[in-house]
C-alpha cells in the first residue's frame, strides 16, 4: 500500500517552498497515486522559460520502490524520449532510495535538463545530435520548448482565439489544444479530422 | 596389508615386476582422495560450516564482525586471495568502501539510541526511541520503514546487497537486524533470505558449484586449486566441473560441446544418408535414388548422375546421359561437393570410433556383475589364492581408460580439423602432431583391446596356473595402459593444445585413479573458536532452522570424531560398486 500519509506530507512540504524551488505537484486526479509535478526550465539552457509538466504514478511499494516519472510536455533532451516523455536517470530505477521525495526527484530532473548525459542515451536520435551537432541541438531543443513548453496565459489565449477565428467552437478548441499539449498544428489536425 | 603380501611372496617370490605392479594397482583402488585438488561435497547441512573457513580467515585478519565479512566475500566473490591482494594493493578504506562496508568508531552502535522520539526520514512520522535502528553506517530510521524496505529488496531478489536506506549511502545493511525485522512480520520470508546469504557461497563462488544432478540431489561441489577437472558427487553423478558436462576429458569442454551438438544434429542420420544418399552437386542436399536410370534429378532441379555425382543436362536414355561420360577422368571437378563429402566422412571416421568405444564401454559396464560372479565362484574354491582385487582393479583400470579412449576421438575430430585451429599451425605441423597423437592413441588402443579379451575368458573355470597367467596380464596390461593414458593426456596438454597460441583449450588433468570423488565436508578443520560461532550464528538467528542442523558437524573438532565421520561417508555412499574397494580401503587407513 502507498504509504499515503507521507504523500500528504510531501505534498504539503513541497507546495509551502514553491515560491522559492518554482517545482509544484498537484494532484492529478482525486488520488494520491497519480500526480503532476512542474518544474521550470533552467536558466542559461535551451529550456529556459518553459514549464515542464511530469506525470508521477505511485506504485505500491512507494516510497520503497522509485516513483514512476515521465514527462507529459514534449522535450527535446538526450535522455528523455522524445516520443514518450520516458526519462532515464538513475534515481528513478535502481539508486532509488526511500529517503528521497518526489521533490528531489523533481530536482534531480531539473539538474538533468541542465546536465544532460549523452553516453547515456534514453533518446539515440537527439544524443547524436547533442554530440555531433551541438548547434542544431540547441536550436532545435529551445524551438521544442518554445511550442510545447509555455504555456503562458497570453500564449494559451492566442491559440485559442487563432482557432476559434477559424470556426472552431471555443469550448472544443480549449479541450483540444488541452489534449495535444497546446500543440496548434496538431489540435488544428484533430480539429479538422472530427 | 600383511596378509596381502604374504600371500603374494609364497606365489610370486621370484617374479619382481608383478610386484611393481601390484604396488601400482593398489595405490589406484583408493579413488583419488589424495590428490591435490581435494573436491568437497556440500550439503544444505554443511553450507554454512563451507563458508566457516573463509570468513573466519577475513573475520581474523581485519578483525571484523561475521557480518562485514559476508558482505566482503559476496562482494569479492569469495575469492579471500583477491580480497586480500585489493587489501595489500589499494588498502583497508577502498576496500572496504567498494565492498558497502561502513564502520564507525563509535561505541553505541546498538539499536537503542535514546528513549526520547525522534523523527523517520522516511514515514516522516515522530517515533520512539525504542522503534528505530542505526545501521552501522550512522544512518537511523524507524523499524517499520526498514522492515519495509527489506521485505521489498529481498522480493527484488537482491538480498544479497540491500543497502541503506539514505540516498547515496553505499552501505549493508547488517544481516542480523534484517533477520530480526523480517522474521517479525514474514518469518518465511526471512528464510529465503538466509538462504540467499548462504547459497550465495555456491552461487557467487567460482571454486563451488551446483551439482547438475536431475532431479538435483541438493548437493554443491567445492574445488580446491583447480577449477579444470572431473568430479564425482557423493550422488554418485561424475560430471565435469568446468563446463557441467558429463566428465568429457581429454576432450575440451568448448571441444565437447560442439561435438554433442553436431551428434545431435547428425549422428543418428549420417550412416543411412552415406548409405542411401548422394549430395546434389548444386545445393549439397543429399538425394536419395527411388528407382529409375541413372540420371538424377534434385528437388532444387538440378540433374546429376548418380555413378560420379556429377552434374548433368537433362537429356537421356536408360544407359547414357546426353553429353556426360563420367568413364572420363576429370580433375578438379566440382570440388565444393567433394569437400563436403570429405568432409563428412572424416566426420564418420571420428564418429563410428568414438561410438564404438562408448558402446564397448557400456558393455563392458555389464561386465561387472558378471565378473563379481566369476569372483565369487573363485573364492568359494578351497584354493591357496585369496585375494582377487586384480580383477576389480584391472576392471576399473578397463573403464578408465576406455572412456579416455573414446572422447580421444572427437578431440582429435576438432584438433586436427579445419575449423578451430586453422590458424594455429600450418599442414606440415598438424600432420606431424597428428601422427604423433595417432600412434599414441593406436597404442592405446590395442592394449586397452587386450585387456578387455583378457576380462572376456571364463576365468573362473580356470586352473591355478591358467590364473597365476591371467593375473600377470592384467597386471601388466593394466600397467601399460595406465602409462599410454597418461602419455597421451601429457601430449594434449603440452604438445597440442598447450602450443595453441590464439585460443585457450583446458582439460582435465589425468587421473590415474578414476574421476575423484568428492568427499563429505567436515568439521575437522575447525577449530573450537569456529563451532563458538557457529553457536553464536544460531543465537543471532531468531529462525534458524537451517543453521541448526550444521551444529553436529560443526561442533566435531578432533581428529578422531573427523575420522569416523569419514568412514561412515564411504559406507554410505557405498553400492555395489564401492564394496569391491573394501580391501583397497583398508589398505588406505593403514
Amino acid at each position: 500500500m502507498v504509504d499515503l500519509a507521507r504523500v500528504q506530507k510531501e505534498l504539503h512540504e513541497c507546495n509551502r517552498d514553491v515560491q522559492v524551488s518554482g517545482i509544484n505537484v498537484t494532484l492529478k486526479g482525486d488520488s494520491l497515486t497519480h500526480l503532476i509535478g512542474t518544474i521550470p526550465g533552467p536558466v542559461g539552457t535551451p529550456y529556459e522559460g518553459g514549464t515542464f509538466k511530469i506525470d508521477i504514478t505511485l506504485t505500491d511499494g512507494y516510497p520503497f520502490e522509485p516513483p514512476k516519472m515521465k514527462f507529459a510536455t514534449k522535450v527535446w533532451h538526450p535522455n528523455i524520449s522524445s516520443q514518450s516523455g520516458a526519462i532515464c536517470l538513475d534515481i528513478l530505477k535502481d539508486q532509488w532510495s526511500p529517503a528521497l521525495t518526489l521533490k528531489t526527484a523533481l530536482l534531480s530532473i531539473q539538474a538533468l535538463l541542465s546536465a544532460p548525459e549523452p553516453d547515456d542515451p534514453q533518446d539515440a536520435v537527439v544524443a547524436q545530435q547533442y554530440l555531433r551537432d551541438h548547434q542544431t541541438f540547441v536550436g532545435t531543443a529551445r524551438y521544442w520548448t518554445e511550442t510545447f513548453a509555455k504555456t503562458s496565459t497570453l500564449a494559451a489565449d492566442e491559440k485559442i482565439q487563432k482557432l476559434v477565428e477559424m470556426g472552431f467552437p471555443e469550448a472544443q478548441v480549449r479541450s483540444t489544444l488541452e489534449a495535444n499539449g497546446w500543440d496548434e498544428n496538431m489540435a488544428l489536425e484533430k480539429l479538422l479530422s472530427s | 596389508m600383511e596378509d596381502y603380501g604374504s600371500s603374494e611372496e609364497d606365489i610370486y617370490s621370484s617374479d619382481q615386476e608383478s610386484y611393481d605392479g601390484l604396488e601400482n594397482e593398489e595405490t589406484d583402488s583408493q579413488w583419488g582422495s589424495s590428490t591435490g585438488n581435494s573436491c568437497k561435497v556440500i550439503t544444505r547441512e554443511s553450507l554454512l560450516v563451507a563458508q566457516r573457513e573463509d570468513l573466519r580467515r577475513v573475520m581474523d585478519l581485519l578483525s571484523l564482525r561475521e557480518h562485514h565479512a559476508r558482505t566482503l566475500l559476496i562482494h569479492y566473490r569469495w575469492d579471500v586471495e583477491r580480497l586480500f591482494a585489493i587489501l595489500v594493493e589499494k588498502g583497508k578504506t577502498c576496500l572496504f568502501a567498494e565492498a558497502g562496508v561502513t564502520i564507525l568508531e563509535e561505541v553505541d552502535v546498538d539499536s537503542s539510541v535514546s528513549s526520547s522520539t525522534m523523527m523517520c526520514g522516511i514515514c516522516m512520522e515522530e517515533v520512539a526511541g525504542s522503534e528505530v535502528t542505526k545501521m552501522d553506517c550512522g544512518h537511523c530510521f524507524c523499524n517499520d520503514c526498514w522492515t519495509e524496505h527489506f521485505i521489498v529488496k529481498i522480493k527484488e531478489g537482491q538480498s544479497k546487497r540491500i543497502r541503506c536506506m539514505a540516498h547515496k549511502c553505499f552501505a549493508i545493511c547488517d544481516e542480523a537486524v534484517i533477520r530480526k525485522l523480517v522474521s517479525k512480520r514474514h518469518p518465511d520470508l526471512a528464510e529465503k533470505f538466509d538462504r540467499f546469504l548462504l547459497e550465495s557461497y555456491i552461487e557467487d563462488n567460482k571454486m563451488v558449484k551446483w551439482c547438475p544432478s536431475i532431479p538435483h540431489c541438493g548437493n554443491a561441489i567445492r574445488v580446491e586449486t583447480d577449477e579444470f577437472c572431473e568430479v564425482e558427487c557423493s550422488c554418485g553423478l561424475q560430471f565435469c566441473f568446468s563446463c557441467l558436462s558429463e566428465a568429457h576429458s581429454p576432450c575440451s569442454c568448448w571441444m565437447w560441446e560442439l561435438w554433442t551438438k553436431k551428434c545431435r544434429d547428425e549422428s543418428e542420420t549420417v550412416n543411412w544418408i552415406t548409405v542411401h544418399t548422394k549430395p546434389c552437386p548444386k545445393c549439397h542436399k543429399p538425394v536419395e535414388k527411388n528407382g529409375g536410370c541413372n540420371l538424377v534429378s534434385c528437388i532444387c532441379g538440378q540433374a546429376f548422375c548418380w555413378l560420379c555425382g556429377g552434374a548433368t543436362g537433362r537429356d537421356h536414355t536408360w544407359s547414357s546421359i546426353a553429353g556426360h561420360s563420367c568413364g572420363r577422368y576429370k580433375e578438379d571437378q566440382e570440388k565444393k561437393s567433394e569437400r563436403a563429402k570429405r568432409d563428412l566422412y572424416r566426420y564418420m571416421h571420428y564418429h563410428n570410433r568414438y561410438k564404438a568405444h562408448t558402446d564397448s564401454f557400456t558393455q563392458e559396464s555389464r561386465l561387472r556383475e558378471t565378473i563379481k560372479e566369476k569372483v565369487a565362484n573363485l573364492e568359494s574354491r578351497d584354493s591357496r589364492l585369496r585375494d582377487f582385487s586384480w580383477v576389480t582393479n584391472g576392471l576399473y583400470r578397463l573403464f578408465r581408460s576406455r572412456r579416455a579412449l573414446s572422447f580421444s576421438y572427437p578431440f582429435a575430430f576438432y584438433m586436427f580439423g579445419d575449423d578451430l585451429f586453422k590458424d594455429e599451425m600450418t599442414n606440415e605441423e598438424k600432420e606431424i602432431k597428428q601422427h604423433l597423437f595417432e600412434d599414441q592413441q593406436q597404442q592405446l588402443e590395442a592394449n586397452v583391446e587386450k585387456l578387455s579379451k583378457v576380462f572376456e575368458d571364463p576365468f573362473d573355470g580356470f586352473e591355478e596356473t591358467e590364473i597365476m597367467d591371467m593375473r600377470m596380464q592384467v597386471l601388466n596390461l593394466s600397467v601399460v595402459t595406465d602409462t599410454l593414458c597418461k602419455k597421451m593426456y601429457e601430449c594434449i596438454e603440452t604438445d597440442l593444445l598447450g602450443a595453441l597460441q590464439f585460443s585457450s583449450h583446458n582439460i582435465a588433468p589425468y587421473q590415474s585413479k578414476g574421476i575423484e570423488r568428492a568427499t563429505e565436508l567436515n568439521g575437522g578443520r575447525n577449530t573450537k573458536a569456529n563451532s563458538n560461532i557457529t553457536c553464536q550464528k544460531a543465537h543471532d538467528q531468531t529462525n534458524g532452522g537451517s543453521i541448526e542442523l550444521v551444529h553436529p558437524s560443526g561442533c566435531g573438532t578432533s581428529d578422531e570424531s573427523g575420522c569416523s565421520s569419514r568412514k561412515r561417508t564411504r559406507k554410505d555412499s557405498g553400492g555395489s560398486f564401492f564394496d569391491l574397494n573394501l580391501p583397497a580401503e583398508l589398505i588406505d587407513r593403514n
